[in-house]
């Protein structure tokens, strides 16, 4: 927040808290996603029951958030940036919420798989999480940096994580295929892909609350789509 | 449409100088807010759209203010008529010290707007009636304007304003005296009132401008910095020093 300070002390304290609770939040959900992840690929359930446990921690901050953000409105009637910081945080809060959940579910899912899975499998998983969480990491950064262009880079990037998650989808799919009893694993694993796929597009909204906190417009035209998703029972 | 038109409007007291070459457009039927701290020259303008200036011996206005394609500051201007065509209401609210039927009547009978008493009760019940006090003072009419409570007061002096039906009311700082009740009965009147009259109201509250006008203007230290739309201003101004005043971050 490069602006003057508030003439009010306490004022300016609570955005820079709200601000603060945002950033640690999202860390959080940076963190949720990259155990989930791990938990996936090397099998490893401490990581996902961590994963579940910590999910609260998210839940908590958003409710904070939302309390601030009540306290703000009835106590300051925020104007111009103050106001677009202040709305902002609450729409992004519970994207981010919704990101924890998502990376919960994948977790618990994760619990309940059985066999190993084929080596281009885990490929396409890792590939399209971790451009989800580099698109989570820069979006959280252009939200500290007050930076636009970051944002509407982080907003374009989603339809590459479209493309990703299909081609991720076709090797589930492949999978599921090969043998009967892959059946309930890869269904979970459908669930997980798309799992990933939903926290990119809640990234995408949090792109979008930036750029409008930035410039106090909205990011203009259609969202960007990759590739139509596949649906599950095609052959 | 452009009601009122300030082009180059300097203004002076003595040698001090105390608005600065504006220049500002009011659409009719609007509601225009003035925003701004202490002593930037709010009143000051407000004062110069209805020749309130000439009675003040130092100050002298140079410029333009064209109200319906006219420059009141012409020597050929009629000031009487023009502060009937130009209402305002103050910050305390300051009734003459006679009954509320006189208190209204006054302006209509000095402008000979009533042929008879009949008439004359006529303009005092709608006065009253779109200031949304007559239920209350109806059965009251002859006691003293003095003796209302101050919100009532200031609806009474928005009746008298409005009874010689004014084209245009200024109001320097009309609800810094009342309650929030009196404060929102006053701002759905002036909600009511836009639709037949062009409203300027100076406010020290941002959230009531944000709330009570569709335009908004910044004057700081006699320059009007920024102007624009209401939404605009209060969610997204373009000048720094309009952002850090309304966000309360002046030093
Ligand atoms: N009658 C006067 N004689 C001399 N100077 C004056 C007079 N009236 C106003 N001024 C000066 O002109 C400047 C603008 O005053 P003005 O009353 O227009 O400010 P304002 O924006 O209405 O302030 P406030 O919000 O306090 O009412 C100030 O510096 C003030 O001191
Ligand atoms: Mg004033």
């Amino acid at each position: 927040m490069s602006e003057a300070p508030h003439t009010v002390k306490s004022y300016e304290e609570e955005l820079k808290n709200l601000n603060s609770n945002i950033v640690k939040m999202g860390g959080f959900c940076e963190e949720a996603l990259v155990k989930a992840t791990q938990a996936i690929i090397s099998r490893n359930s401490d990581n996902a029951e961590t994963v579940i446990k910590d999910d609260e921690k998210i839940d908590k901050y958003e409710t904070l958030v939302e309390q601030q953000v009540v306290n703000l409105i009835a106590l300051r009637q925020p104007m111009a940036i103050d106001l677009r910081e202040t709305v902002t945080a609450l729409k992004i809060s519970s994207d981010l919420e919704r990101i924890g959940d998502l990376a919960k579910n994948i977790s618990k899912r994760t619990l309940l798989l059985n066999e190993n899975l084929p080596k281009n499998l885990t490929e396409a998983l890792i590939r399209v999480s971790s451009n989800v969480q580099k698109q989570l990491k820069s979006i959280l950064d252009a939200y500290l940096d007050r930076s636009s262009a970051m944002a509407v880079n982080v907003w374009e990037g989603d339809e590459h994580i479209d493309d990703l998650t299909n081609l991720c989808m076709q090797e589930v799919i492949k999978y599921l295929k090969e043998d009967e009893k892959n059946l309930d694993d890869g269904t979970h694993l459908l669930f997980v892909t798309k799992n990933i796929e939903r926290i990119g597009d809640h990234t995408t909204n949090v792109a979008e609350q930036v750029y409008y906190l930035v410039t106090g417009e909205y990011l203009e035209g259609d969202r960007p789509k990759g590739t139509e998703p596949i649906v599950t029972g095609e052959k | 449409m452009i009601k009122i038109s300030a082009k180059n409007v300097d203004v002076f007291y003595g040698k001090k100088q105390a608005l600065f070459n504006i220049n500002l457009d009011i659409e009719e039927n609007q509601v225009t807010a003035l925003i701004g701290p202490s002593g930037c020259g709010k009143s000051t303008f407000l004062r110069c759209l209805n020749r309130m200036n000439d009675v003040i011996d130092i100050c002298k206005v140079q410029g333009e203010i064209v109200i319906n394609d006219f420059n009141i500051n012409d020597k050929g201007c009629d000031v009487v008529r023009l502060r009937e065509k130009i209402g305002m209401v103050f910050q305390k609210p300051n009734p003459f010290p006679k009954t509320l039927y006189e208190n209204i009547s006054y302006g209509p009978s000095i402008h000979g707007m009533a042929q008879s008493k009949q008439e004359m009760d006529e303009i005092v019940e709608i006065s009253l009636k779109k200031a949304a006090l007559w239920e209350e003072v109806k059965d009251r009419l002859h006691e003293p304007g003095t003796g209302l409570s101050g919100g009532q007061q200031q609806r009474l002096c928005i009746a008298r304003a409005i009874s010689v039906q004014p084209e245009v009311i200024l109001m320097d700082e009309p609800c810094s005296a009342l309650d929030p009740i009196a404060t929102a009965q006053i701002e759905e009147l002036i909600d009511e009132l836009k639709k037949e009259h062009t409203i300027i109201i100076v406010t020290h509250s941002m959230a009531q401008a944000a709330r009570v006008s569709q335009r908004t203007g910044f004057f700081h230290l006699g320059e009007l910095i920024e102007h624009g739309l209401t939404d605009k201003i209060f969610k997204n101004p373009d000048n720094t020093k309009t952002q850090d005043y309304i966000t309360g971050r002046f030093g």
